[in-house]
């Protein structure tokens, strides 16, 4: 465990860090400093996440009863494919890139990012594209135009093809989006090369880096293929040409490789950064080593290389050669080996430990038991036989949301319960902390595990009315989500008191930290680091 | 002996020069234009290349 002394800044600093905080919009609109752009990846990932789950809570309560209660199927399909859209691009993304800003710098012990210039260009991008997402669906909700696109987040052509306005709005959010995402992981691998203190070789730097370095990889290869792909789709829509239209000679499951060369890398794209942030929270809270940091390394390359190989298990059903399905099948089962070898580590940090349950240790402890479902169903999904039973049905909704809920949305909440205290200067309420955490844990299972049952009954997704034998499984999934709705106003209040004030945080906040960032102050100083650490 | 344990033996008493910042700066901004030239690159090609 560290024994460094946590670096004393003058008293004056508080001071210094007033003389760079001008105040008003203006500053935020300018502001170059890692963690004020960390800051706004952070709320406006938070505002986002709020405006998806009020989407999906619509959809929910349509659900809760057969038959058509509340909206018109039109509606329902927008309301899908909006709510999924937000919660990927403009929710989890933003809060990964947020935590880069953030602590990226301060575990490689660098000044700031970078191209902190482009930083700023990267996160004002994102207002605009979600603005262009939720917009025709704001305007539909008051009779203006035919809504918002409606063909779900995958945007399956010919569907897209011939969809409203709701679909050209998506199209330029997401070319707005990829955009941001391209300069965001430009800035991210090149602080990571260039910005490194002195001593800090590669495999010295921090798992979270390692986990975003290679999300960043990913994002530079997969995102010019999704923003290619619906290039072609807006052109097949107004400039007459037919790269999907079949009655134009064109090959609408073209647009399905081509999406999911993207779509599948995109899970590991949102996992990543939070398998990367796990390792240093099970350590702390064992008050342990990392168990395995080179194994979790090669195992985060591997899962990388293997993302973008396996894109066509989300299509078995379109009609694939046998060749083929059996290659994806194979491949697909593949990432469990390298994924099962985290798993292990994060177990083995664990194993013996002193450990203790604060509030980032329960959601990192919820993460892996409820994360470790979603690998379990995963590997079901990729099994070409079974997959003709399970697909498109809420089996698969089940599994993706243990995948990007419980594994994405409750890592970002380890995270953030694990530096909220080093951001603000301020520790959160633990009492409130736990609330939210089982809140959430049991609301999350009383959503989502009657969709596995559903799905395994042959419920289909997107469809928003449904026989009378699903009835009981969707009235509790509809209670459940309720819940767990609003148990997340605990986690936005619990952030806002934590900003506002309370017990001061000390330099390592957790007894068990280890690593660059705790050896400065809480909240670090304007200039993160103004001596340059040297990594003996 | 992993990263995080050896990163706690911390040297403050040397820094980047100035010299050594500037040339860090340059290679960075020479790297983010590679790494923007291949994300160019691949949406551009997949217009490009002919699909049998």
């Amino acid at each position: 465990m560290s024994t460094a002394p946590s670096i004393e800044h003058d008293t004056s600093h508080g001071q210094h860090a007033d003389e760079h905080y001008r105040g008003g919009i203006m500053y935020w609109l300018t502001t170059t400093n890692h963690k004020d752009i960390g800051t706004m990846y952070m709320t406006f990932a938070l505002i986002m996440f709020f405006i998806g789950g009020a989407m999906i809570l619509a959809v929910r309560a349509e659900l809760f009863q057969p038959g058509l209660q509340l909206m018109q199927p039109e509606f329902f399909n927008q309301l899908i494919g909006v709510h999924a859209l937000v919660m990927i691009f403009a929710a989890l993304m933003p809060a990964a890139t947020g935590f880069a800003n953030w602590q990226i710098p301060l575990m490689i012990g660098a000044p700031d990012m970078a191209l902190p210039r482009i930083n700023n260009w990267g996160f004002w991008l994102l207002p605009p594209a979600a603005i262009l997402l939720t917009l025709p669906f704001i305007l539909a909700l008051f009779g203006i135009g035919d809504g918002a696109v409606n063909t779900g987040w995958t945007l399956y052509a010919p569907l897209s093809v011939q969809g409203g306005m709701g679909v050209d709005f998506a199209i330029f959010s997401i070319h707005i989006l990829g955009i941001s995402s391209i300069l965001g992981s430009i800035n991210i691998i090149v602080t990571i090369f260039n910005l490194r203190a002195p001593g800090m070789t590669m495999m010295k730097l921090p798992l979270f880096a390692w986990g975003w370095l290679i999300t960043a990889f990913l994002l530079i290869a997969t995102i010019p293929v999704l923003a290619g792909a619906v290039t072609m789709l807006l052109t097949d829509r107004h400039f007459g040409t037919s790269f999907f239209n079949a009655a134009g000679g064109g090959d609408p499951i073209l647009f399905q490789h081509l999406f999911w060369f993207f779509g599948h890398p995109e899970v590991y794209i949102l996992l990543l950064p939070i398998w990367g942030l796990i390792p240093h929270v099970v350590s702390t809270f064992s008050r342990k080593p990392i168990y395995g940091y080179k194994a979790q390394v090669y195992s985060f390359i591997a899962i990388g290389l293997l993302s973008v190989v396996v894109w066509a298990h989300h299509f078995f059903t379109a009609g694939l050669p046998v060749a083929a399905l059996l290659y994806f099948m194979y491949s697909t089962m593949l990432i469990s080996l390298p994924l099962a070898v985290l798993f292990f580590c994060w177990i083995a940090t664990m194993w013996r430990g002193a450990m203790s349950f604060e509030t980032p240790m329960l959601f990192a402890q919820g993460f892996i038991v409820l994360f470790g479902l979603a690998g379990l169903t995963g590997l079901v999904l990729a099994d070409v036989a079974a997959d003709a039973q399970y697909h498109h049905s809420y089996f698969v909704v089940a599994h993706f949301h243990y995948a990007l809920f419980a594994g994405g949305i409750m890592g970002v909440m380890t995270g953030v319960y694990y530096w909220l205290p080093k951001w603000t200067g301020h520790m959160f309420s633990e009492t409130l902390g736990k609330w939210h955490f089982w809140l959430t844990v049991i609301s999350f299972n009383l959503t989502f595990m009657p969709q596995f049952f559903l799905g395994l009954a042959g419920m289909p997704r997107r469809i928003p009315d449904y026989a009378l034998q699903f009835v009981e499984f969707n009235a509790i999934s509809t209670v459940g989500a309720f819940i767990l709705g609003f148990s997340q106003l605990i986690f936005a209040y619990n952030i806002w008191k934590c900003v506002k004030g309370g017990k001061k945080a000390t330099a390592k906040v957790w007894e068990g930290t280890d690593g660059l960032e705790w050896d400065l102050s809480s909240p670090p100083p304007h200039h993160s680091w103004e001596v340059q650490p040297v990594i003996k | 002996m992993i990263a995080t344990q050896e990163v706690a033996e911390m040297d403050l008493s040397t820094g980047f020069t100035a010299e050594e910042l500037r040339r860090r700066r340059v290679a960075s901004r020479r790297l983010a234009w590679l790494l923007g030239g291949v994300a160019v690159a691949i949406y551009v090609l997949g217009f490009i290349v002919y699909r049998s």
